[in-house]
């Protein structure tokens, strides 16, 4: 099983440290997973994992900073780690894998943390800050979420219509 | 006593005259003519003539937010489409490209200067309001879209005050559809504050803002 990690479009040192981590690799050999990809997107040099860490841990761990088609390496993860703003999240969502949205405690912009919480609250996702996520993960934290339906932006078009038709 | 010169008699008489104005083409006051009317059904829509859709694109992930809706929307119908881009936002350029290509129609991009750059002092706002107002004005007199959309930030309020101006002076009506952006729970944007009395249809996509905001519609999973 594989978990893919994503910061999105800038970085996210935190995230990228959490996930090289000690404990989050022994939490993922304990849940049964063997494989960790990390986008890292500006946070790249971030990521260092010990190898004797790796080594004990026996996970396979990639990194890169953008991948070329992201949303096939969520399509082949079992488990998806977003940085909680709202077009990971979305992305995340929308592949119908577990969710974990990592809020970044360093920024000023409480919407993440606010939409994050939301989307929680419904059941669809599972939320943690870099330093609980290996708890979270330990913990399962994102077994037993609801899939988060599907978008349908249609009802945006029947508004123009209405508008426009005179 | 001193009365009143008739230059200051005229003005106050403009004011009161564009007061109530506003008053009746307003969506806030509800008395905006043919709101109702548009409401009835949409199946006459269909076969229709084609309209040209004005799409107010602002950066990163409103923009990203924007592709997502606009995927909802017949381009059969708005077979011309007017993006509306801030100069230097190449990302929102890419996104109108990816959503154009193998589109029929004709679509156009219109770049104005930002209302307002990141970390701009407000002093210096307002010429640098006046100055995108300036083109957005004259990108609508060009164009003169039949709807438009928007989803903030900044540039879209600029946008929907130029678009009042036709409507004021009874030319055209273009009406405003407005989408709050997904990232919003609890609280409006400033966009969204700014632009809630002006649109005709408010959306936002999460319940607790339709219940503070009587006139916004709550459409979930529409991103």
């Amino acid at each position: 099983m594989s978990v893919f990690v994503t910061v999105g479009s800038t970085g996210f040192d935190e995230l990228v440290r959490a996930v090289c981590a000690p404990e989050f690799l022994q939490a993922l050999t304990g849940r049964g997973f063997g494989r960790l990809v990390v986008q890292c997107g500006s946070s790249v040099g971030q990521f260092a994992p010990a190898p004797a860490a790796l080594a004990a841990s026996g996970i396979r761990a990639e990194s890169f900073d953008y991948a070329d088609q992201p949303q096939r390496l969520v399509e082949e993860a079992e488990l998806v780690i977003c940085h909680a703003g709202t077009g990971s999240i979305l992305d995340a969502l929308r592949s119908g894998k577990p969710v974990i949205g990592v809020v970044n405690p360093g920024l000023m912009d409480s919407h993440q943390r606010e939409i994050a919480a939301e989307l929680a609250r419904g059941g669809f996702m599972a939320v943690a800050e870099p330093g609980s996520l290996a708890q979270a993960v330990a913990d399962g934290a994102y077994a037993g979420l609801r899939p988060y339906p599907r978008a349908d932006p249609r009802p945006l078009g029947d508004i123009l219509d209405e508008e426009t038709q005179r | 006593m001193h009365l009143p010169g008739p230059l200051a008699c005229g003005a106050v008489l403009l004011a009161a005259l564009l007061a109530l104005r506003l008053y009746f083409v307003l969506p806030a006051f509800g008395r905006s003519v043919g709101a109702a009317a548009r409401r009835k059904g949409k199946a006459a829509a269909r076969g229709a003539p084609t309209k040209l859709l004005c799409v107010v694109l602002g950066s990163g992930g409103h923009t990203a937010e924007m592709v997502r809706l606009l995927q909802g929307v017949d381009f059969e119908r708005y077979a011309r489409r007017l993006y509306v881009v801030g100069r230097g936002d190449a990302l929102s350029l890419n996104h109108v490209a990816a959503v154009e290509r193998a589109q029929g129609g004709s679509h156009h991009v219109g770049l104005v200067p930002r209302s307002r750059a990141v970390g701009q002092p407000w002093l210096t706002a307002p010429v640098s309001v006046a100055r995108c107002l300036w083109h957005v004005a004259a990108l609508l007199y060009d164009y003169s879209p039949d709807v438009i959309l928007c989803n903030g930030p900044g540039n879209c309020v600029v946008v929907c005050i130029a678009a009042l101006v036709p409507r004021i002076l009874g030319l055209k009506h273009i009406p405003i559809v407005y989408v709050e952006s997904f990232a919003r729970v609890h609280t409006l944007s400033l966009s969204g504050r700014l632009v809630y009395p002006l649109a005709d249809r408010f959306i936002v996509q999460w319940p607790g803002l339709a219940q503070m905001y009587p006139r916004a519609e709550y459409i979930p999973y529409l991103v």
